[in-house]
This record gives structure tokens, C-alpha cells and sequence, in this order.
């Protein structure tokens, strides 16, 4: 089993290789998605709670899927092709598939065998042309377990322990493969400033950054390089355009040729520093994990200094600063609400935070943070309900709120005619435990409800 | 030298502030007076007894903190203390059967794969904070286990999550000893890594092998010494006494409640055939993640599980879990608990139980799975993990159904004490004096 995952994995890692350049980065907000048209039969389903999200619950409704979009969203009366194949879901709640704003899917098979494991290339902590797309293995047997408990779609993100480990991936938990799965390449980039980058095991092993002082001044120095780089590349462009035809009277080549007036050689192509660039523009943004106050401080000036584009991640430990946080109008994914609070804090600051956040009007959203159990992503909304949270805006934040702040909501984040159908069925309350999903839809198309641990489960239970 | 004068400083720096802190906290902690073990009536609230039903608007009446009645209406004295639980759920504390907690990071002692005299209550922290924010999950026991480095590793400490009280008062009277087993990848990983034994699976059950002959032997002499000495052999030397040996020993007497970390199929049947070689009983697989493969087995043992609902593939072994597990095991007769191995999921019990429901287990055998069941696993299940008279008044009150994602403590009495309650401000404790 783990040879055949070895090789597809290689097999993976080669066709990536392949795709030597990055997609041109789409403007945040409006994101291309890059998707096949799956050339699917038409399916209705009938008399169900519709939560569209964004326009109210509909009460024994109607959605129409056709050629991997919702084509009708409505009541009872609303109009059902002839060809459609209809499905009964009465007494069931249809919502949107649900975003998982940060997973590791595709990165890890085996948590402990580093063989299977490709989330963190550790050899260096500025890493931003690193892409999770070049490890990414669609043939995961994560990826059935996760979906076929609603989840659709999802960022692939590298490990944190990098303050730069990389940039994300958005997928989606279906395709004929990575190629499809991979619906917007190069989304964001995480910069991680929690202090769990430090190299600092010890001092006879000591190894730049060794503090938080360390890392904010590495990272520094790695934006004003790729500045710098900028500059390079925009003087070099600039004589480019400003002409060449003219001959230099002065210089001659070894031929004693008179030399062209051209714009000179190129500047050496930095993969690193290019990789920074989308950023430093703001046409792309940067996921910001802080846990602790001084943290958030310290990687806001930071990013300030840059002009960069900030999504806020986890702000664990930073209740102190909730005003603060809602005055800068960014929004955070929060979480994992399951962390321990510290020893000062009450049991159930880290609970409450989701709720507290949205309170001050935050825009939220939830992640797994996991790979393996990025199926239990529903109930952490559903324990920040228990903590304060309602549940409209806590299904939100599963949803629209994820696929505003990704940049991908004209496609995904609610019921509504013309986004795609990516679309969960229950018997109950999607944020609920003891609820069972039914059918999930990916672009319009069924997923079968098995997986490896299906199988098994079908092998044994006799 | 550096290093040296920073880690001096350090050590200097610790050992004041621990006695700092025990100048301190001692007083605080000691002068707690324990439970008040006064006439406490819950009222109003949908009670979830686990071996009897619900009773809804059911009453429980606490004497001396034991559960002296419980049914739709009790008698209780009229000066007993009112708890109004209408509107809310009431069932017994969790019980977590694998626990790490509350041991400052002294869980494994991973210097010989065979450990049995390590005794976890040497390492018990009862100051730790782990213990509150597990109370405020509904959990009110908790089984503290030795490490899966070691094949045979230390002795389990049982607690009550008694908050504020001191040492003592927090570990669980007269319940019996527990000792812990390990299996697979973790022991071969961490002295195969050092280059020793074990460093394979073979190597792991030998190493076993050896130290029970080893007991055996040891028994032997003790056994020939009392001979000696009974018919009246005045010249009989006493063979050494070796804590080692005794504990080992104490596993072949039956003395020990064996709970055994193993996960894959194969090693179940070799662990029970290796019980049945040396004469000892299993209690419990803990995690046993493949249990479901060979349910039949397990059950025809008499051996409970203690798993977790769906965690699976952070290692090899661990490859083939899957969430209907507990439904496989239970359905062929297997007793099933969910345990947490986790500061974090010890917190939340009662959400692993509803998502348990989620994969085939009843709300009746979910609620079990973090009660009663734990509570034989860790064998108090006389004394605790029901609503039945008699038992110990170990009980949360929930504000909505706890088998959710969603429900939140109110309030948890151990011994008919109240401990937590979340109407309180700050930490929500009735037992703690912070120290300042």
C-alpha cells in the first residue's frame, strides 16, 4: 500500500515538475478557477432545508445542478428539467460544500514516516518558492475521508515552521487529477511569526534565527532584497522599452563589432526573491500566523512596513487585542479552538474566540489545521457555537466568509444559481457531531461515499 | 561556560520559585477543608443515568456524597441544598481510562524497556492546570498512565479531579492499581534508535518474555524462603527484595489491572497469547485501533477497549484505524471506552461520544463508552461512572444535550461537592485560592 502511494507520489511529483511556471496571479477578489467543465447529467434536488447563506433558509426546496453549476435555487414550485434525475431529500438540510482555510491534505500520508511527508522543507526559513502544488498528491486516501463528510474544498498549506515556508494551493476534493484539484495555484503565502520558527533547540546547537529578534529582522531583509530585486528587474525593463537600435559608439565586442546600446544582461533570476514579488505588490496576500499579542504587534509592523496584504491566522492567545484586531478590518481564520489556553487564562478563552472576533464584526473563518481528521472541521464551528458563536455565522465562516477572503466566491461559499455545486446533504445540523452527510456534489457531480476506511469498514463489519 | 553560568542561573532561578511557590501554595491548597458532604438535591433536569435511562424532570438526592436517590421525585431533607437543573441536561462525571495529564512531562521513564516499579502518584502534579480545564469538560476521573515507551512501564495513579484540594485529596480512594503495557513502533523506536533492545517486534515480546521468567525465579526464592520459615527454619536467609521483580511479580499474582498500549491486529493476539503463557489477565487495549479485525478474540477474553473515535495514520500502525472501530468491537461483544491520550480531547469527551453515535454506536452504549465503561477499564466502576444509589455523587450538569457539538458545563460535583461552576467568574472554581 505505501509503495503504491510511494510512486504515485513520484509520478505526481513529475508531472508538477513539468509546470515550470506559476499561473500569472489573478487580481485577490477574482480568482480564475481553474476547472474542467464536467460534462455531467442534470440533478435536482427536491425538499430539503436549503441554507443558501447569503439570501436565507428555503423550506422544502428545490436546487437544480447542470454541467457542474446550480442552474435553479428556489421553493417547492421552482421549475425541475425533464432529464434531471431527482433526488428526494426531504427532511434533509443541503448547504454549501464546505472551505477548510488551512489543511496539509496532500502533503502526508503517515504522520511519523517522513517518507510520506513533504509539508516542510525545514533546510532554510525564507522559502517562499516553495509550492505546494509540486508535492501535491491527488491520490492521497485523505482526501475520500475528508470529503465525504462535506468538505469540498480546501488550502493546502506548507508546514509552519518556517517563518516563509511556501505558498498555497487551493483545492478542490475532486478531480480526474492533481491538475484538476488544483483550482487556484500560488493563492497566498503564510508568514509564520509564532516564535515555533526559532532555531533555537539549543545554544551549543544555535543557528540563525535564534529569537523572535531573528526572525523579524531575517524576514526583513528578505522583503527589502526582493525589493531591491524589483528595482533591478523594473531599471532593466525600463532601458528594455526605452530602445536598443541605436549603436554604441564606444563599446565594441571582442569581433571589434560595434555593441548594441541594448538594456544589458537580464538580472539574474531569483526564484526566491521572484516569489516575494506578487506579494510586496499586495496582489496577493499573506497569511499572517500569530498566536500571542506581542506577536501580532511586532508581524503587523512588519507587514505595514511592507504594504503587504494581510490575512489574520489562529491570534490564539490575543483576546487582550480583539478591539484591536476589529480596527484593522482584517479577517482572521481562527482557530485551532482546541488549544490549550495558557495557565492565566480562564478554560475557555481559546473556545470563545471565534465568538468574540465576530462580536466586533470580524470576518472569520475556521480551519481544520489537520489532514487526517480535516473531517472534524464542522465541529469545531459547532463547539464555538457552544461558546458564543451563532450558528448562521458560524456555518459563514465554513463558507462565504472563506471563499471571500481566498478570493473565490463567484464560484463557491453559497447556494446561489450560477456558482459552482459543490454541495453537501445531511440529516441534521451540519455543525453537529452525531449528523450524518448523505450525498456531497462537486461540480455538480456525486461522490461516492467510500473511502479506504469504507472498505474496510465493509471488509469487517459482518 | 556560557551555557554553564545560564543554565546555573536557571536551575537557581527554578528551585526558588518551587520553593517560593510551595511556601505559597501549600497552605492555600491544605487548608481547603474537603468536600462539605452535605444534603444536595438536583433538580428539574433531563437526567441521563446510563444503566437505567433518562428520566426526564428527574431529581437526584445526594447524602454524604453518595447518590442516596434518584427518580422522577426523591425525599430529601428540606434544609438540603437546591441545585435547579430545569432545562438542563444532568449525567455522570466523564471518566477518562488514558490520560498524560497533570505529570509535568515525566510520562515515560524511557531508560529500560521494563519499568513496572515506576509509580506514577511520585510524578503527580496536582497543581496542574490540565486538571481544571479537563473538571470544566465534565470530567471528574481520570486514569494517569505511564508512557508507551517501554514495554512494561510504571504504575497508574487514579484521580479525582478535585481542584484546589490537595495531593492526597484528589487521588481516587482504594482503587485498584493499574500498570501499563506497550507494544510496537514506540518501543522498538526508542531503543532501537539508541542501537539496543528492543529495536523490532520480536525484540519487544522477548524482553517481556525474559523479565517474567526472570519473576518467576524471583517468586520462587521468596516462595522456598516462606517455606523455610514456616516449618520453622531459623537459619533461612531472606532473599533480597527487589521493587523490580516485586512489581513483576505483583503481575503474575493477578494484583495489577494490565492495560496495554497495542494497536495493530496480530500483536492483540500476541499480547493474549503471552498473558496466557505467564497467567496474568489484560484488562484493557488501549487505542487498538485494529481491534476491529479480531473483535471476536478480544471479546472472548473478557478484554475492554479503550479507543479514541476516529484518530488514525500519524503512524503505521496506526494506518488501518477507522471511526467504525468502537461499532465493530462492540458489536462482537467487546466493552468499549473512549479515552482521550490528550490535554485536549480529555476536555471534550462528550463530543467524541456524539460523534461515536455518528458512526454506529447507540446514545445508550456512547454514554457508556465515557462512563461506566472507563470506570470498569479502570475497576471503580462500583463506586462511579453512573447515576445509581449508592454510587459516588460524581455528576455534570449540562446546559443542553452533552452528546453534541455544541453543550457546554455548567456545573460538576465530585462527591457530592460542587468543584466547577461556570456561572462563577474568573476560572469558575470552588476549591482554588490563586496564588498571588
Amino acid at each position: 500500500m505505501l509503495k503504491k502511494f510511494i510512486i504515485a507520489l513520484a509520478l505526481v511529483a513529475t508531472v508538477a515538475a513539468q509546470t515550470k511556471k506559476p499561473k500569472p496571479a489573478p487580481a485577490a477578489g477574482d480568482h480564475k478557477m481553474n476547472i474542467a467543465v464536467a460534462m455531467n447529467e442534470t440533478i435536482a434536488l427536491k425538499g430539503g432545508k436549503l441554507l443558501t447563506i447569503t439570501h436565507g433558509v428555503i423550506e422544502n426546496g428545490v436546487v437544480v445542478m447542470q454541467n457542474g453549476r446550480i442552474t435553479a435555487i428556489g421553493g417547492a414550485g421552482t421549475a425541475i428539467p425533464s432529464n434531471a434525475k431527482v433526488i428526494d431529500v426531504t427532511g434533509m438540510t443541503v448547504y454549501p460544500g464546505l472551505i477548510d482555510s488551512e489543511t496539509h491534505l496532500g502533503l502526508t500520508e503517515i504522520s511519523a514516516d517522513r517518507m510520506t511527508n513533504d509539508e516542510l522543507e525545514a533546510s532554510d526559513e525564507i522559502m517562499p518558492h516553495m509550492h505546494v502544488y509540486d508535492a501535491f498528491h491527488a491520490e492521497t486516501a485523505l482526501i475520500p475521508v475528508t470529503r465525504i463528510n462535506g468538505v469540498t474544498n480546501a488550502i493546502v498549506a506548507p508546514g509552519g515552521g518556517d517563518t516563509l515556508p511556501g505558498q498555497d494551493s487551493f483545492i478542490q476534493l475532486a478531480g480526474a487529477s492533481a491538475t484538476e484539484m488544483l483550482t487556484v495555484r500560488d493563492i497566498a503565502m503564510p508568514l509564520n511569526f509564532t516564535g515555533a520558527q526559532r532555531r533555537n533547540q539549543s545554544f551549543e546547537s544555535a543557528k540563525y534565527p535564534f529569537t523572535r529578534m531573528g526572525m523579524a529582522t531575517q524576514l526583513r531583509q528578505a522583503f527589502i532584497d526582493a525589493q531591491d530585486y524589483d528595482q533591478k528587474l523594473i531599471a532593466y525593463d525600463k532601458k528594455k522599452s526605452a530602445g536598443g537600435d541605436e549603436k554604441d559608439k564606444d563599446a565594441k565586442d571582442k569581433d571589434g563589432k560595434e555593441k548594441e546600446k541594448g538594456p544589458g544582461t537580464p538580472p539574474k533570476r531569483d526564484l526566491k526573491l521572484e516569489a516575494l514579488l506578487p506579494y510586496l505588490h499586495g496582489k496577493k496576500p499573506v497569511v499572517l500566523a500569530v498566536e500571542q499579542p506581542n506577536d501580532l504587534l511586532t508581524a503587523l509592523d512588519l507587514a505595514n512596513e511592507f504594504h503587504l496584504k494581510v490575512i489574520l491566522n489562529h491570534v490564539t492567545h490575543s483576546a487582550s487585542l480583539l478591539d484591536k484586531i476589529a480596527a484593522t478590518g482584517l479577517p482572521v481564520i481562527v482557530g485551532p479552538i482546541y488549544e490549550q489556553p495558557k495557565d492565566d487564562e480562564r478554560y475557555d478563552a481559546v473556545f470563545s474566540m471565534p465568538a468574540q472576533l465576530a462580536k466586533r464584526g470580524v470576518k472569520i473563518a475556521f480551519a481544520s489545521y489537520d489532514a487526517h481528521n480535516s473531517r472534524n472541521l464542522p465541529y469545531a464551528a459547532g463547539y464555538a457555537v457552544g461558546f458564543g458563536l451563532s450558528p448562521e455565522e458560524a456555518l459563514k465562516a465554513l463558507t462565504i466568509n472563506p471563499a471571500q477572503i481566498w478570493g473565490v466566491d463567484k464560484d463557491l461559499g453559497s447556494l446561489e444559481v450560477g456558482k459552482m455545486a459543490n454541495i453537501a446533504v445531511a440529516n441534521g445540523d451540519p455543525l453537529d457531531v452525531k449528523t450524518d452527510v448523505k450525498h456531497v456534489f462537486i461540480q455538480g457531480q456525486e461522490i461516492p461515499l467510500v473511502n479506504r476506511q469504507t472498505e474496510l469498514r465493509d471488509q469487517y463489519w459482518k | 561556560m556560557a551555557r554553564r553560568s545560564y543554565l546555573y542561573r536557571v536551575m537557581l532561578l527554578t528551585l526558588f520559585l518551587a520553593l517560593s511557590n510551595l511556601a505559597i501554595a501549600q497552605p492555600s491548597n491544605t487548608q481547603q477543608t474537603p468536600a462539605f458532604h452535605n444534603d444536595v438535591v438536583i433538580k428539574g433536569g433531563t437526567i441521563l443515568t446510563v444503566t437505567h435511562g433518562k428520566i426526564e424532570n428527574g431529581s437526584i438526592y445526594i447524602h454524604d456524597g453518595k447518590i442516596a436517590a434518584v427518580g422522577q421525585t426523591v425525599n430529601a431533607p428540606a434544609n438540603a441544598t437546591v441545585i435547579d437543573a430545569t432545562g438542563k441536561f444532568v449525567m455522570p462525571g466523564i471518566i477518562d481510562s488514558h490520560s498524560h495529564i497533570a505529570l509535568d512531562d515525566d510520562v515515560n521513564e524511557a531508560t529500560s524497556p521494563i519499568t513496572p516499579h515506576m509509580m506514577m502518584r511520585d510524578a503527580f502534579d496536582y497543581n496542574d492546570k490540565a486538571i481544571y480545564r479537563a473538571l470544566a469538560g465534565g470530567v471528574t476521573t481520570s486514569l494517569l498512565l505511564h508512557g508507551s515507551a517501554n514495554m512494561i512501564g510504571g504504575q497508574a495513579v487514579v484521580i479525582k479531579h478535585k481542584y484546589g484540594l490537595g495531593k492526597e485529596e484528589m487521588i481516587f480512594p482504594g482503587a485498584p492499581q493499574s500498570i501499563k503495557f506497550a507494544s510496537g513502533e514506540n518501543p522498538k523506536r526508542v531503543y532501537g534508535s539508541k542501537g539496543g533492545l528492543p529495536s523490532t517486534r520480536m525484540g519487544n515480546f522477548e524482553v517481556m518474555r525474559a523479565a517474567f521468567i526472570e519473576a518467576r525465579e524471583y517468586m520462587h526464592t521468596w516462595d522456598e524462603y516462606d517455606a523455610k520459615v514456616k516449618k520453622g527454619d531459623k537459619d533461612a536467609t531472606a532473599p533480597k527484595k527487589d521493587l523490580k521483580l516485586e512489581a513483576l511479580a505483583d503481575i503474575l499474582r493477578g494484583k495489577l489491572l494490565v492495560q496495554i498500549h497495542c494497536y495493530r491486529a496480530d500483536e492483540f493476539l500476541t499480547e493474549i497469547a503471552l498473558a496466557h503463557e505467564f497467567g496474568y489477565k489484560i484488562r484493557a487495549f488501549h487505542h487498538a485501533l485494529e481491534a476491529y479485525k479480531v473483535a471476536d478474540k478480544i471479546a472472548a477474553e473478557g478484554i475492554a477497549i479503550a479507543t479514541w473515535p476516529d484518530w488514525w495514520g500519524f503512524k503505521y500502525e496506526g494506518w488501518d484505524g477507522i471511526p467504525w472501530n468502537a461499532a465493530i468491537s462492540l458489536h462482537n461483544g467487546v466493552r468499549v471506552a473512549l479515552k482521550s491520550d490528550s490535554e485536549d480531547v480529555t476536555r471534550r469527551l462528550n463530543q467524541e461520544a456524539g460523534k461515536i453515535m455518528h458512526y454506529g454506536l447507540t446514545e445508550e452504549e456512547a454514554l457508556k463508552a465515557i462512563t461506566l465503561n472507563p470506570a470498569w477499564i479502570i475497576g471503580v466502576d462500583n463506586r462511579v461512572g453512573s447515576i445509581d444509589v449508592g454510587k459516588d455523587a460524581d455528576i455534570s450538569i449540562w446546559n443542553s444535550y452533552p452528546l453534541s457539538s455544541a453543550a457546554l458545563v455548567d456545573k460538576v460535583l465530585i462527591d457530592g461537592d460542587v468543584y466547577f461552576d461556570r456561572s462563577l467568574p474568573r476560572l469558575g472554581l470552588t476549591h482554588y485560592k490563586e496564588v498571588q
